[in-house]
């Protein structure tokens, strides 16, 4: 088998570093949707809608036909052409919802905008369970969509597994805790937040390096050729150091040395912030590396 | 015309390429950019670094180290996983049992091309659009009760375009006389492109 008859993915469809952010900012709002139902801090709030708004940006900036979107939107809605079979049809449902949750959490977060009488009500549903619940549904919803939208993606053998999903789930949590952690640092959450986002980052951490090792050994072991190609590419290939240094090491093992450090010393501040950077660019690398390792299956063997 | 939820195809159209037949001229390769796109002619697809055309020509190297070459195009799936992931319904089936794009509903998204097992899609670089077989002109050709211009470029006679569903078409008559295979077969996508592997 010649690797050099295969086409990379991100040549053809480009499917590389702005998909890669996209999916970054989406898990970091998702997840931290979730962590809001438990921590009602405005700084989550506006990093959640930020995070959002940024990442829809990233994914428009790709669309090449985006200036048709309106007329898309006409025609389909009047020919009733939707894909329900289609991630993409439902990422673009569950991201439109989680976005305009979003908004309403953060009016009801900005003392100012409260001083509006019609927009107290966003107030009211922020002190809501029901409310907030739907809204850390929609935000593991969009976290989830951004791994199916990988695995239903039939073209490229590497992503077509359900792990993708759970590993996106699980390290878009870990960007979650190191945000929490970074807001400590900055002083916008307390003592008790920051003491239990550590050990729960600790234990994600060690959660997201078996995902990661074992998506890439079910790729290599059991995945179809191109799913083999692929991973040997993030294992051994051009893009091992991606893959060991940036996912695994920057990612994972630096905030787990800085976590066990802080808890036999204590929390020390700039370690925390090196921590809870590299855990966010681990995450970033980590869906970088998937998407740009996946080729296609080859036709000629 | 578009094939509506529950509705069969009347025809299924498919292509044969006998690649007992060809010389690898490019013929087809060419005509298919000059008919179809030919403000493409002269510029490469950057991802398979060739000519942007609805045929790709795949070389290779056999387990013997001889060289080997394909030629490979859109399969026109019966289970198109490009149809299943477009989200505004703009890939579909048609009548005829081809699959094209309605370009209204088509935002370039590119998950189509993400989603064809065969990498047969290429974005064009003006109108954004996720180019594969059949180009509109061949559809217009077809309409006309013409072949397609990949088919009618061949000096081999190794291309030929029909109606499965037609036991007398060439296709058919083709397809019952010589062997001939598909392309990934397991993968579930009912594809429509064989490939006849001896000289007719
Ligand atoms: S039928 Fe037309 S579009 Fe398809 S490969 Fe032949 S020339 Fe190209
Ligand atoms: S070959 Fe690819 S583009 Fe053509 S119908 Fe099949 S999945 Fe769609
Ligand atoms: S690029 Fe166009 S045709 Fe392809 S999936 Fe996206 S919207 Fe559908």
């Amino acid at each position: 088998m010649n690797v050099a008859d295969l086409t990379l993915q991100a040549d053809v469809a480009h499917w590389s570093w702005t998909i890669a952010i996209f999916l970054w900012f989406v898990g970091i709002a998702g997840m931290g949707s979730v962590a809001y139902y438990f921590s009602r801090k405005a700084p989550l709030a506006i990093t959640i809608l930020v995070s959002l708004i940024v990442g829809l940006l990233f994914v428009v900036s790709h669309l090449t036909r985006w200036w048709n979107l309106p007329v898309t939107i006409f025609y389909a809605v009047l020919e009733l052409s939707f894909n329900f079979q289609s991630w993409m049809f439902w990422g673009f449902a569950i991201l439109s919802v989680h976005l305009v949750l979003s908004a309403v959490v953060v009016v009801a977060n900005i003392p100012y905008l409260q001083r509006f009488w019609f927009l107290r009500w966003a107030a009211v549903l922020n002190k809501s369970n029901l409310f907030l619940g739907l809204f850390a549904f929609a935000g593991f919803g969009s976290t989830v969509y951004s791994g199916f939208l990988l695995s239903t993606a039939a073209g490229v053998p590497l992503w077509n597994t359900a792990l993708i999903p759970v590993l996106w789930v699980i390290s878009a949590s870990v960007a979650t805790v190191a945000l929490i952690e970074l807001f400590y640092v900055l002083g916008w959450t307390d003592e008790r937040e920051a003491a239990f986002g550590l050990r729960l980052g600790m234990g994600l951490d060690v959660m997201k390096l078996l995902a990661v090792l074992a998506f890439i050994h079910i790729s290599l072991t059991v995945g179809t050729m191109g799913a083999q190609i692929g991973a040997a590419r993030m294992f051994s290939g051009d893009l091992a150091l991606m893959t060991w240094i940036g996912v695994i090491g920057i990612g994972i093992f630096v905030p787990l040395a800085i976590g066990g450090l802080s808890l036999l010393i204590g929390k020390k501040k700039p370690l925390l912030i090196v921590s809870s950077v590299a855990a966010l660019a681990g995450v970033l690398f980590l869906r970088a590396v998937v998407l740009l390792a996946g080729v296609w299956e080859p036709l000629v063997i | 015309m578009r094939l509506r939820r529950g509705q069969e195809p009347t025809r299924r159209l498919a292509h044969v390429w006998n690649e007992a037949n060809c010389t690898a001229c490019g013929a087809c390769i060419i005509a298919c950019t000059a008919t179809n796109a030919p403000e493409m002619m002269h510029r490469k697809e950057k991802g398979w670094d060739s000519l942007a055309s609805n045929i790709r020509r795949i070389e290779s190297q056999n387990a013997q180290g001889q060289p080997t070459m394909m030629l490979n195009q859109c399969q026109h799936c019966e289970d198109a996983p490009c149809v299943h992931t477009c989200p505004f319904g703009a890939v579909h089936y048609t009548t005829d049992g081809l699959v094209d794009i309605d370009e209204r509903l088509c935002i370039g998204c590119s998950y189509c091309v993400a989603a064809c097992p065969y990498n047969v899609r290429w974005m064009h670089p003006e109108t954004g659009l996720p180019n594969k077989c059949m180009g509109s002109a061949c559809l217009e050709l077809v309409a006309a009760n013409q072949q397609p211009a990949c088919v009618q470029a061949c000096p081999a006679n190794a291309r030929d375009f029909g109606d499965l569903n037609d036991p007398s078409s060439s296709v058919s008559q083709t397809l019952r006389r010589l062997p001939n295979r598909v392309l990934l077969e397991t993968a579930g996508t009912k594809p429509k492109y064989f490939i006849v592997e001896s000289s007719s």
